[in-house]
């Protein structure tokens, strides 16, 4: 071996990546050449002093830290439009039969006062002879569907065949059903798109509430975060800002809690000021607190 | 790529990583079904070695648990494409080893060559070796500390590539082979890359050897 070969195998050497062979022609060259054997020792103390970086190990602590932000990362990425169809169209809560029934029967009131049937069935002389006939079988909602176009709604009923109910979103009867169903009905895929179609045409007084309630007391994560989403696009206002504060009092889902305090957050006044220390030292979420601890100091100067 | 796996499993301190008895493919299978308790087993299957690289390189609490988290949700995200086509643990360690290297490389267009310096307040995340043996004497410590330091400043000014490379042979000891592998490139390029991290590191710390 040559000293050229020999300075070039040197790292391998010492690494134990050189092959057996040529490992015997660099050991047999080092035991006859002292400029080489220099050259390995130097490498060797490099190696050494390299070896004094102190090794780190992550501290359980650190690793407790980094898990539970990632899960907090992994919720955010679960409300996605993905994350969200799931919670929509999974688990639909068992139909509570008075619940359910109450809200068809409000539907059926309501089909009287402003409703239209698709298709045009042959009408027995009175509301109260179709009732008996059709909607008495109705087992549940199927479908909400609003033309932002015309202003209508349109809902699909599941009965024996299939019968759906028309009417205008401009008529306060039937935005009072809609509310109604949002408030009550089972199914939280109907309620969402409830929801949505009560915004069609825009947030009036009792739309607003209904999407504060809906947002607050929902029992679907899908269905507080849609609503929740629409109450931000309300904007900000004292009667906003107070839904929020109730909302991060008792909300558990964390999607909902992160959304609802970024938007805190974002609007932050002297008035949210208590509320935001209180979250900065105590909530459960790393993620809420650092931004509370963020806008409190920005806020008022203050240092945790 | 098998020595990949057996190279850092080699480090890990007994009984971290390895859950018992877990069948790793079904594993993946169900988190690829999109059930979060699968991943989750998934995560904690690896997720102190992810750490560790994370830690090795950035050397700052925080940045190493930003990477951390970056690589587990570009896993999280491509998961439904993974095709067992390569061991998992391989392919977690690619993405971790990119994230590193991106890392890197951001800092470095950022200017912020030097290497982190320990934040105070936050010593409590580094279990350095030196400072678990009952017996250290003040001095030393330091003198350790400074050398420590220096090396790291030394390692902070190689290119984002060698710097991954000297760190994964020289600290994490997986061999060149495995290290190509990870980096999508072969085991010539990731020798040469060492050659020269080497050279480099040789000169500026020529004073202390
Ligand atoms: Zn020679």
């Amino acid at each position: 071996m040559k000293c050229k070969n020999f300075q070039d195998n040197l790292l391998l050497y010492l690494y134990d990546e050189l092959p057996g062979e040529e490992r015997a022609a660099f050991e047999a060259h080092r035991a006859e050449c002292a400029h080489c054997r220099q050259a390995l020792e130097e490498t060797r103390s490099l190696h050494q002093l390299l070896g004094q970086r102190p090794a780190v190990e992550p501290s359980p602590e650190l690793l407790v830290e980094a898990r539970q932000q990632l899960e907090e990362a992994l919720d955010r990425e679960e409300f996605g439009w993905r994350g969200l169809l799931r919670g929509w169209f999974q688990g639909v809560p068992a139909l509570h039969a008075s619940r359910a029934a109450s809200v068809l029967t409000i539907l059926v009131l309501g089909f009287g006062l402003g409703w239209t049937l698709r298709p045009r069935v042959n009408l027995p002389a009175s509301n109260g002879g179709f009732m008996g006939a059709d909607l008495g079988n109705i087992t549940s909602i199927s479908q909400v569907t609003p033309d932002p176009q015309t202003g209508e709604v349109r809902i699909t009923l599941d009965t024996g065949r299939r019968v759906t109910l028309e009417g205008s979103l401009d008529d306060p009867r039937i935005r009072q059903v809609l509310q109604f169903a949002v408030r009550n009905y089972d199914n939280p895929g109907i309620r969402r798109d409830t929801l949505d179609a009560l915004l069609v045409r825009g947030a009036t007084p009792e739309v607003r509430r209904t999407l504060v309630y809906a947002m607050l007391n929902d029992p679907n994560d899908g269905v507080r975060y849609r609503a929740l989403d629409a109450v931000r696009e309300l904007g900000w206002s004292p009667e906003v800002r107070d839904a929020f504060l109730e909302l991060l009092k008792k909300e558990t889902n964390l999607g909902v809690r992160i959304g609802a305090v970024d938007f805190l957050v974002a609007n932050a006044d002297q008035a949210v000021l208590p509320a935001l220390r209180e979250l900065a030292t105590q909530d459960a979420s790393f993620y809420v607190r650092m931004q509370c601890i963020k806008a409190v100091r920005d806020l008022s100067g203050e240092e945790f | 790529m098998d020595g990949i796996c057996l190279e850092l499993a080699g480090k890990v301190p007994v009984g971290s990583a390895r859950l018992a008895g877990v069948d790793e493919r079904a594993l993946i299978r169900r988190a690829q079904g999109g059930d979060r308790a699968a991943f989750d087993d998934l995560v904690r299957l690896y997720d102190r070695n992810v750490l560790r690289i994370a830690l090795q390189i950035v050397r700052s609490p925080d940045e190493a648990q930003d990477l951390y988290q970056e690589a587990f949700l570009k896993v999280y995200r491509s998961l439904s494409r993974f095709r067992f086509e390569a061991r998992f643990s391989t392919w977690l360690y690619r993405v971790v080893t990119n994230v590193c290297l991106d890392h890197l490389r951001r800092r470095n267009t950022r200017k912020e060559i030097q290497a982190p310096m320990q934040a105070e307040g936050e010593p409590e995340y580094f279990q350095s070796i030196a400072d678990e043996s009952p017996t250290v004497n003040p001095e030393q410590t330091l003198r350790a500390q400074e050398i420590g330091q220096r090396i790291g400043r030394a390692l902070a000014r190689l290119n984002p590539r060698e710097r991954v490379v000297f760190e994964m042979r020289h600290y994490q000891g997986l061999k060149l082979r495995a290290i190509g592998d990870l980096l999508g490139t072969s085991e010539e390029t990731a020798k040469n890359c060492l050659f020269r991290a080497t050279q480099k590191l040789r000169v500026e710390l020529s004073e202390l050897v």
